[in-house]
């Protein structure tokens, strides 16, 4: 605004105008993020859009099929249990991880000894690779050699000696499972966030007036805990629809499809049988999905909370 | 309750450890399959001698520290000019912004793959640097612009009035009191590169540039007959981000609830 030029401005050469040089600053700052993230992010949404209209195999030139794939894809049953599983995965790792989540933080945002260790033990499973967790837990679930195969048989359970990760129908059941082993400390970790932003003073009002541990946690805490549940919620249904590397690593969608994700079958498309056209039809679904369930949610909750969306 | 869940939390931890010791020549365990009944020290030296291990975790140094320092440079820049600059377009570039935090990985790396070809990036370790950049940037614009925002718009008008410039404004000032949130997006964006394998998995043909993530894939033959060597990749794929962790997480908690609100 000062723009008649003040001995002490040390500015470089350029359009000397208010408002324009100061667009030009900031671009200037914006510049080379926006770059890599046009090149990165948004050029391969545009390549996606254009090539799930060709059948093509990646290599050789695609022929235009317009909406062929698409049509493809409504009657394809692989494409229906990617939609089932990424609905038992929503609600089957959400609700699971925030309870578990939230009792940890609660047990652990008093002080108590060892609260660093306790907190370490149940954040570390999120910050290993899919691959060491895939590995872990492929042995875990071995039904010969695993330690649930080695328990089952020292008691007599024998259905934990199952085949769990081998069965089409248990197989989504157990890679859920492992979800909920690996990110139940990434809940706790947003609750014990959220639990510092309340005002320790409501707490100890509460408590003076003798409301129980129940009706602190129902009434009090958790209606003020209102962005983080939704901030999880938000995290949690994109997090399960963008689900690859763990399934890949753990059954990679198998058997016969069973366990297959969206992204799974989609990379098995594009790279496995060079059904790059088909597999372009999957990611634009995909996105599709992923952009309507957020909208919809900053719509019905209000978007204040989407600062704090995290991934 | 507490204590039990902490321990049947940290068993599959135990026998990664516990199943590093097993040694090939006596492949017997011991307490529910968790341990060896005979540990030995001796897979760590086999991987150590057999495999390029050296190599690898190298390469998976030279991916992931490039990319987190460029998205903490880039993405702070980005998010002092959608905080405190003039710029045109400010809610759409915000808005594009949050809608590639939903974008998976899984969906454009047939594009990614295509564009690293064209650039001549493909069999790259830059490429793959880029690439995580970019992908991370949204989150690291978005936590950081929320920390900028919560530094008093006087401090800003107050130092551009005594002649600062604007980089130094955001050098100076602004960069130093965002550690908390710069410290949250460090983990994330390390975990992020340190643990994936989709992207090299796509764009790395020679095995002398693969990341550690890779190896237990790519030797999967090998580790069939040797159980013992692969947990103890594993354990040396987790070491080095479980320290990352354990030496931020002080700031973590900090960090988030600055960002939730």
């Amino acid at each position: 605004m000062r723009d008649s030029a003040g001995p002490r401005t040390t500015r470089l050469a350029g359009p000397p105008h208010g408002p324009n040089r100061e667009s030009l600053v900031g671009l200037g700052f914006l510049l080379p993020a926006l770059a890599l993230f046009a090149v990165f992010v948004l050029y391969p949404i545009v390549f996606n859009v254009q090539a799930s209209t060709l059948r093509w195999d990646g290599i050789n030139v695609g022929e235009f099929v317009g909406f062929g794939n698409y049509a493809a894809m409504l009657s394809d049953p692989v494409f229906v249990i990617t939609l089932r599983n990424s609905a038992w995965w929503i609600v089957l790792t959400i609700v699971p991880q925030a309870a578990v989540g939230f009792l940890l933080a609660y047990a652990l945002n008093h002080r108590l000894r060892g609260r660093a260790f306790y907190r370490a033990i149940f954040f570390v499973p999120a910050v290993l690779s899919p691959v060491v967790v895939g590995i872990v837990w492929q042995r875990i679930l071995d039904p010969f050699n695993g330690v649930l195969a080695h328990v089952g048989r020292a008691t007599g359970l024998d259905f934990l000696t199952a085949s769990y990760l081998g069965d089409p129908e248990t197989a989504i059941f157990a890679a859920i499972a492992v979800n909920v082993w690996m990110w139940t400390g990434f809940s706790m970790l947003f609750y014990l966030a959220g639990l510092q932003l309340i005002d320790p003073s409501i707490i100890e009002a509460a408590r003076i007036d003798g409301v129980s541990h129940l009706q602190l946690v129902t009434r009090i805490l958790f209606p003020l805990l209102r962005s983080t549940h939704l901030s999880l919620l938000l995290l949690g249904i994109i997090g399960s629809l963008k689900t690859f590397e763990l399934v890949y690593v753990l059954t990679e969608g198998g058997p016969n499809h069973a366990s297959e994700m969206l992204p799974t079958y989609t990379f098995k498309q594009a790279f496995q049988i060079q059904q790059v056209g088909y597999g372009a039809t999957l990611s634009v679904v995909l996105l599709v999905i992923s952009i309507v369930s957020s909208l919809s949610m900053v719509r019905a909750f209000g978007s204040g909370f989407l600062k704090g969306d995290e991934r | 309750m507490l204590t039990p869940l902490a321990v049947l939390w940290s068993l599959p931890l135990v026998m990664v450890i516990g199943l590093s010791l097993l040694p090939t020549s006596n492949p017997q365990t011991t307490a529910f399959g968790l341990l060896p009944a005979e540990p030995s020290l001796r897979n760590y030296v086999t991987i150590w001698e057999d495999n390029p291990i050296l190599q690898h975790l190298v390469n998976s140094l030279l991916i992931t520290v490039p990319s987190v320092a460029l998205v903490v440079l880039l993405g702070s820049m980005a998010a002092f000019a959608l905080a405190r600059l003039r710029v045109p377009l400010k809610a759409v570039i915000f808005g594009v912004l949050i809608l590639a935090l939903i974008l998976p990985m899984s969906s454009i790396v047939v594009a990614v793959f295509k564009i690293l070809q064209a650039l001549g990036l493909y069999d790259s370790r830059l490429g793959l640097v880029l690439v995580y950049a970019a992908l991370g940037l949204p989150f690291a614009v978005i936590v950081i612009r929320t920390s900028f925002l919560a530094v008093p718009q006087e401090i800003y008008e107050a130092a551009r009035i005594d002649g600062a410039g604007r980089f130094q404004i955001y050098w100076r000032i602004y960069l130093p009191m965002a550690r908390p949130a710069i410290a949250v997006v460090v983990i994330w964006h390390t975990m992020m590169t340190w643990n994936d394998f989709l992207l090299p998995l796509v764009s790395l043909g020679d095995n002398d540039l693969k990341p550690l993530t890779l190896v237990p894939l790519a030797y999967r033959g090998t580790f069939l007959s040797q159980p013992g060597a692969l947990f103890a990749i594993l354990v040396l794929i987790s070491l080095p981000i479980v320290a990352v962790f354990v030496l931020l997480q002080r700031h973590l908690v900090n960090g988030l609830s600055g960002a939730i609100k």
